[in-house]
């Protein structure tokens, strides 16, 4: 079946529909991602966005429904040029599987043109339609996106993910379970919480660590989370992961700006400015830490994008605060960034032999 | 049998996480002085001073050290006596001095270290980081940042690698 996928200053991409043949709209995300088309999907930093995947041939590494990032996906729709039916491992192939999430999606479009013409024109809002007439066009310009992604996707209640180790409260904006597999990996004994769960409700739960999450959306949006942030990061020691960060960054009075280039890319190097080290690891990000705004606060930069030089790591000066802007957890992409997790882990244990020692 | 228990990537990790430690509980680092404790812990104290530089854009002063005349566990018959000397080239009173060495064990390293520091000036404070703390202290010594503590018994052997001299990071116990 013939479908459209329109933007929304009107440019029109012709396709065929696959999957769900539902009427959606979103933000329009171009990923690069070879790799990990199932997690990318399942990911609830999607909630709201219509992928565009520009490898050939999606679904030829298979799809593994053991690598789901949350149990429902999110994704509003999904873009590709061409997919393979027939996957190295026999697994679901990738348009049947789309269709069994009821996610709505369009192929055979030109895909190299249309991430062209995302990264000269900017990020914008699309839709997957079955015309493409004046009145399609004018109902997706007249179009508001949600602002509350985050609420869509954190958890209504509180639950444990018992272990026996450091214990962590993750305030869910929008958590991948990879970041819980990571915590689960290093004995952490966590809970998580709803993403504006109040500084009190977080404190009696007594934890050792506080990590904010990554999650949809626009970070400006979360002003009572902000509230809550700087309270705990006066008592806790903190990390934020991609939007989590954002908010540490704010709350902290420091600015964000939209990048020209969005990183949506599960394998961009990154460099640790201390050592030099450069890592490949998941960016999912649209926004970035103003560099000016760094330079009169009290954070350090730890970490820098290769590509561009846009901040990916802050890290207090004297408060136990760190935070990265891309994806430590990987998933999907190479696993370099897991050391994030570990030099939490190391700044919670410095500060309780210091409190002993002393 | 020598077992390794910290690779290269977890010693850069550390060396990196005591950097990010300094800066933190020094509230700036204009009045840092890193005196090295020959041979690995010179490494140790160059390893933090570039990520230092690289953080915070400042150079801060480098030294070595030699403490061989202070020990108070060497051979009687070379003892010259002479320990007079100032081992440093530069300046250290009213400097904040962060000793760094490769292993904290007995601690009689250290007290040698500070003997020597004191012989050539008075610094405003002594801070002390390792790469490993192994336990076993003869004297009432503790660092104030540690890479990694590993408990150990006193029969086995701690050895710390690294590029410079060796030609790779490690640390290895048998």
């Amino acid at each position: 079946m013939k479908r459209y996928l329109i933007l929304e200053d009107g440019k029109v991409f012709p396709g065929e529909g696959f999957g769900s043949s539902a009427i959606t709209t979103g933000q329009l995300v171009v990923s690069n991602n070879r790799t990990g088309i199932e997690q990318s999907v399942t990911d609830p930093d999607a909630e709201g966005q219509i992928m565009a995947f520009t490898i050939p041939g999606v679904g030829s590494s298979g799809i593994n429904r053991d690598y789901y990032e949350s149990i429902n996906s999110q994704c509003k729709g999904v873009v590709i040029g061409s997919s393979i039916s027939e996957t190295v491992d026999g697994s679901i192939p990738f348009e049947e599987w789309v269709g069994s999430l009821e996610i709505p999606g369009i192929k055979g479009v030109d895909i190299r043109a249309l991430s062209r013409y995302i990264h000269d024109n900017g990020e914008m809002k699309a839709s997957i339609m079955d015309t493409h007439d004046q009145h399609a066009i004018d109902q997706i310009k007249a179009l508001v996106l949600p602002p509350d992604l985050v609420k869509q996707v954190s958890t209504k209640q509180s639950y444990p993910n018992p272990n026996i180790g450091t214990k962590m409260v993750i305030v869910d904006l929008g958590l991948k379970y990879s970041i819980l597999r990571q915590l689960s990996y290093r004995d952490c004994n966590s809970v998580i919480v709803n993403y504006n769960a109040s500084p009190e409700e977080i404190a009696n739960l007594n934890p050792d660590g506080i990590i904010f999450s990554n999650g949809p959306g626009d970070p400006n949006d979360l002003t009572q989370t902000i509230k809550n942030i700087k309270v705990l990061q006066k008592e806790f020691p903190v990390l934020g992961i991609g939007l989590g960060s954002l908010l540490i960054a704010i709350a902290n009075d420091c600015k964000i700006t939209r990048l020209t280039h969005p990183h949506h890319e599960s394998s961009l190097a990154v460099k640790e400015v201390a050592s030099g080290k450069i890592d490949f690891v998941n960016h999912n990000h649209s926004y970035t830490i103003d560099q000016k705004s760094i330079g009169s606060s009290d954070f350090i930069v730890t970490n820098i994008c290769v590509s561009d030089g846009s901040i990916e790591g802050i890290r207090h000066e004297y408060l136990p605060i760190m935070s990265v802007l891309f994806e430590p957890e990987a998933a999907p992409g190479p696993t370099d960034g897991y050391y994030v997790f570990d030099e939490f882990i190391d700044l919670i244990d410095s500060i309780n032999h210091q409190d002993w020692s002393r | 049998m020598a077992k390794e228990i910290i690779d290269g990537q977890t010693m850069t990790r550390a060396l990196t996480r005591i950097t990010y430690e300094i800066i933190e509980r020094n509230k700036g680092i204009e009045d840092l002085v890193l005196v090295g404790i020959k041979t690995r812990g010179v490494f140790v104290a160059h390893r933090i001073e570039s990520r230092l530089k690289q953080l915070e854009n400042i150079s801060i002063p480098v030294a070595e050290l030699d403490i061989t005349p202070y020990r108070d566990d060497k051979d009687d018959q070379h003892d010259t006596g002479d320990v007079k000397a100032s081992p440093l080239d530069f300046d250290i009173t009213n400097k904040h001095v962060i000793l760094t060495d490769d292993v904290l064990y007995t601690g009689r390293t250290i007290r040698a270290a500070m003997d020597a520091l004191m012989s050539s000036g008075r610094p405003k404070k002594i801070s002390l980081a390792v790469l490993v703390d192994r336990g076993h202290r003869e004297l009432p010594i503790r660092a104030d940042f540690v890479g990694k503590n590993i408990p150990t018994s006193q029969r086995e052997k701690i050895r710390v690698f690294m590029k410079e001299i060796d030609g790779e990071d490690k640390v290895e116990i048998e």
